[in-house]
Parts: structure tokens; C-alpha cells; sequence
């Protein structure tokens, strides 16, 4: 995976740049639509216009938090598959341990900005003013917020370029060209060195009667199975998801049942759709790579319906299938 | 739709009113009745939740057949987590050689059916089938045939028309989505 990260002041021409650097290297653009789509598809909505710019404005930041997180965990992700170039969204923080990626930064003077602004967007200069000084503020807050660093900090990143005399193209062409005398030499041969393999390869337990249980739902569940007599194994095969370019296995998925009778493996999950998303995706992943296996997902809300009458008190007795 | 009641109205949203339960099981029964004509059909409701279905559902058939109940006893209702499934109350007839067919209000895991079907398969009944008034494919953890059903729903709690609450809401007259109260 290779990695460009862009940080731009407001009016810079960073948007531009990355776009160039982009189309020239066939790196993937993760600028905020494409990260809004994508969560989108994992079905997490947008909590409110841009996060960027809202983020630490909200009293009632629980969500944000998880959204963030979201965003983050999807930014990883994309990396194990692709090239990337990050426009924005604290890149060279969240890559910064990852030798190969490039951090860039992209300045301009205050005045060249509001310069620009005025013409993209058919400003008078008052308006231009504060917006350029407004987009800083809440970028430099984001930072503060979400990774507790100054986004005025110079020190985190690789390259600093100025538009103040420069094409955006050169720019983006200078930005290319150091990207390849920066991270040739640094290219990670063993895996991706950064991002989170939430669930690395289990090895089966030889035996059934020592089952480990990861999750006391899994226990419960297991006592389910056991109750209406049918066979199960834990986790008795992980799937490869993953490989980096060397053929190392980065990603893997064991699910939490095997039922041999059913030949069907069952994973639960007792996180909130929203957290739940990232084992969909593998979910999903695995569906694609070994069509032939039966996998199926037990939800929050299916679990709870499977076990409340049991799990909760007599109250909550229901009578379903009675 | 809303439709006021004696129960904690706000939390019952109606799925299928008494006419569209009505149609539905007309339909069944015809096409029950036009497949097990000239055979020897036994018709077993599982208890408790079929009850009001399959009675509403004999009387829209135009065949012969015989009745009978089952129950099996529940994972969620055994007071520790170490027993295993048993039935609670078993046929009075004799199904070996008949036309099997299981009459549920719901299948929603398909765990206390599979059972049901792998117990009722051991007295080798000519045929076994299943009809359920109501469909839960998202719950499915273990797949079970089902023959004839009346509705496929979403994942959610649904009550009435035999489907309880708590032993409450059997004798709504419509099919309700129920949102537990926190």
C-alpha cells in the first residue's frame, strides 16, 4: 500500500493538488465523499453536515466519536487493498507510524487565499475573509479534538510546499516525484505495519471440551445449540481475507460456529449496527472470496430475541414460538 | 395504522388486520385442501401460538382430516442453561403411515421446529410438511421446510392473533409489531 497524505490551509489549492496527484499516480482519491459514501454503504450515516468542520462545536459528542472512529477504521481498511492518496481528515496523524506515506502540506499566504476563495466561489472579500479564517479554525479544532495535536505543527509532515508561485500542477508533480524518492526505499515487506488486523487467525482448540469462549454470548449461544440438540464446533476454521503484495495473509475471519449438520457457520455479534459494520464488511468479504461456504450473521437484536426470555427475567418472557 | 385497544396502545403498530389475516388464510386452506385431497391428513398445531391459526385455518378446508396438539418446552423458559428440549405434550395420535402437516403461528430460528420435524420423522408419517401464518427469515439459524406460510416479515417482535406478549395480546384480532416497553 502506498500512501500520500494531503493537509491544506483553506484556499490553498490541496483539493486540486490531490486530485492531480491522484489521476498521475491511479492512487485512490479518500477525500470527504468518498469517505461519506463508504460508510454509507456500511450503512453509517453522516451524523451532521462535515464532521471536519462541526466536530467539537456538538456538546453531545458520543456519536461523533464513534463516527470518527468509523471514519478511521474505514481509512485503514481501504489502505490494505489500495493506494491511497488522503486528502484532509488528519491523514499524517493517522499514517504517521507507517515509514512509506508521504505527508504533505500545502500552504499559501493569507491574502493569495482569500484571493482564490473569492474567485472559486464568487465571494466579496469580507465573505472570503471569514470564511478562510473560519475553515482554519475548525480544521485546527478537528485536530485538537479528535488527535489532541496542532494542526500548525509543522513537524508532521515530510513536505511543505507553498501555491503562493507555484501551479497546482507542478505541485502535484513535485508531490509524486517525492513520494517515490521517499517511500521506494521504505516500502514494508511484511505486512502492512500499520492499521489494526482486529482478528488475527485463531488456532482451533484441539479439543471440544476446552472450548474457550471469547464472549459470554457465545457461551450462551452454545447452550442454545446444546438445548435443542444440535451438533456445533467453535471456531473451527478461519478464512483468509487479506494479503499484502507479498502473499502475507493481513486480514483473516474465524466465525464463531461451524453446525456440521446445518454446514453452516454462524458469527454473532452483540455490537450496535453501528459498530457492527466492520463484521459485515468481513462478512461480506468472505462471501465474496469462498461463495461456497454458508455464513450467516446473528445480530444485536436477533441474539437479544433468541435469549431475553432466558437471559433477562421473567418478565421479559416471551412466547414466541410457544 | 393505529387502532385503539385496552393495552398500552402506542406500543402496537398494526402489520395485517383481521381482513388481511382472513384472505390469506382462505388461500391456505384452498390450497391446503386441494393437496392433501383423497390423503389421510393429520393436522398438528404446535402450542401455544398456532392455536387461533389453525382453527381459523381447519375451517377454510374442504378435506377431511384429524387434529391433534404438540408441545415442546423452550430454551428461554428452563430455569438453568444445562437441559435439552423435550416435548411437554405429545400427540394422541398415532401418525405413522399419515400425512403429516406441523401448523405454526411463526418460525423465526427454525430451532424448535428442526427439532419438532427430526422427532416427528422418527414415527415415520407417510409425509411431514410445515405451515406457519408467519415468516421471520432473518432470524433463520437453522433451515427448516416450509411448505405454506401466510406472511414473511422483518426481524422484528410481532403479537396477537395467538402470538403473545408475556401470555398477553393472544386475542388481539390482528397482527400487531410490539415494542417492549424499556
Amino acid at each position: 500500500m502506498g500512501i500520500i497524505t494531503i493537509s491544506r490551509e483553506f484556499g490553498s489549492g490541496g483539493e486540486n493538488i490531490a486530485r492531480f496527484v491522484a489521476e498521475k499516480t491511479g492512487f485512490l482519491l479518500v477525500n470527504k465523499d468518498t469517505i461519506a459514501r463508504g460508510l454509507t454503504q456500511y450503512g453509517i450515516e453522516k451524523p451532521l453536515p462535515d464532521p471536519e468542520n462541526q466536530i467539537g462545536k456538538e456538546q453531545d459528542s458520543h456519536f461523533e466519536q464513534q463516527y470518527i472512529e468509523a471514519i478511521h477504521d474505514f481509512i485503514y481498511d481501504l489502505a490494505i487493498r489500495n493506494n491511497l492518496v488522503i486528502l484532509g481528515r488528519g491523514g499524517s496523524i493517522l499514517f504517521r507510524d507507517y515509514p512509506p506515506a508521504l505527508h504533505v502540506r500545502i500552504i499559501a499566504q493569507f491574502t493569495r487565499r482569500v484571493q482564490r476563495v473569492m474567485k472559486a466561489y464568487n465571494l466579496a472579500s469580507e465573505t472570503a475573509v471569514k470564511l478562510v479564517k473560519e475553515q482554519d479554525r475548525d480544521k485546527s479544532r478537528y485536530y485538537r479534538q479528535v488527535f489532541d495535536v496542532n494542526w500548525n505543527n509543522l513537524r508532521l509532515y515530510d513536505l511543505l510546499l507553498s501555491t503562493d508561485k507555484m501551479e497546482f500542477e507542478d505541485a502535484a508533480d513535485l508531490v509524486i516525484n517525492a513520494y517515490r524518492i521517499h517511500a521506494e526505499p521504505r516500502e514494508v515487506k511484511d505486512g502492512p505495519g500499520v492499521g489494526e488486523i482486529e482478528e488475527r487467525a485463531v488456532i482451533p482448540p484441539a479439543d471440544a471440551e476446552a472450548d474457550q469462549f471469547m464472549h459470554p454470548s457465545e457461551e450462551e449461544f452454545a447452550h442454545m445449540l446444546d438445548f435443542y440438540r444440535i451438533r456445533w464446533q467453535y471456531e473451527p476454521r478461519t478464512f483468509f481475507l487479506e494479503w499484502d503484495s507479498e502473499g502475507n495473509v493481513v486480514e483473516a475471519f474465524s466465525p464463531d460456529f461451524y453446525l456440521p449438520d446445518q454446514d453452516l457457520f454462524i458469527e454473532l455479534t452483540t455490537q450496535k449496527p453501528r459498530q457492527a459494520w466492520k463484521k459485515n464488511r468481513k462478512i461480506r468479504r468472505m462471501k465474496e472470496l469462498y461463495p461456497h461456504i454458508n455464513v450467516r450473521l446473528i445480530d444485536k437484536r436477533g441474539f437479544e430475541s433468541l435469549l431475553k426470555k432466558h437471559s433477562i427475567d421473567q418478565d421479559e418472557k416471551e412466547g414466541e414460538e410457544s | 395504522m393505529r387502532e385503539k385497544m385496552p393495552y398500552e396502545e402506542d406500543q402496537l403498530k398494526i402489520l395485517f388486520t383481521p381482513e388481511q389475516i382472513e384472505e390469506k388464510i382462505s388461500e391456505l386452506g384452498k390450497i391446503i385442501s386441494d393437496h392433501y385431497a383423497g390423503r389421510e391428513l393429520i393436522m398438528i398445531g404446535v402450542l401455544r401460538g398456532s392455536t387461533y391459526f389453525l382453527i381459523d385455518l381447519t375451517r377454510k378446508m374442504h378435506i377431511p382430516f384429524a387434529i391433534d396438539f404438540i408441545s415442546i418446552s423452550h430454551y428461554s423458559e428452563q430455569a438453568d442453561s444445562t437441559g435439552v428440549v423435550r416435548i411437554t405434550k405429545d400427540l394422541d395420535l398415532n401418525i405413522t403411515g399419515k400425512d403429516v402437516l406441523i401448523v405454526e403461528g411463526i418460525v423465526d430460528t427454525g430451532l424448535s421446529l428442526g427439532y419438532l420435524l427430526r422427532n416427528l420423522k422418527t414415527r415415520n408419517p407417510a409425509s411431514l410438511k410445515v405451515c406457519t401464518l408467519l415468516n421471520v427469515e432473518a432470524r433463520r439459524i437453522v433451515d427448516v421446510p416450509v411448505e405454506y406460510k401466510g406472511f414473511d416479515i422483518a426481524n422484528i417482535f410481532v403479537v396477537g392473533y395467538g402470538l403473545d406478549y408475556n401470555e398477553r395480546y393472544r386475542n388481539l384480532q390482528f397482527i400487531a409489531e410490539f415494542n417492549r416497553p424499556k
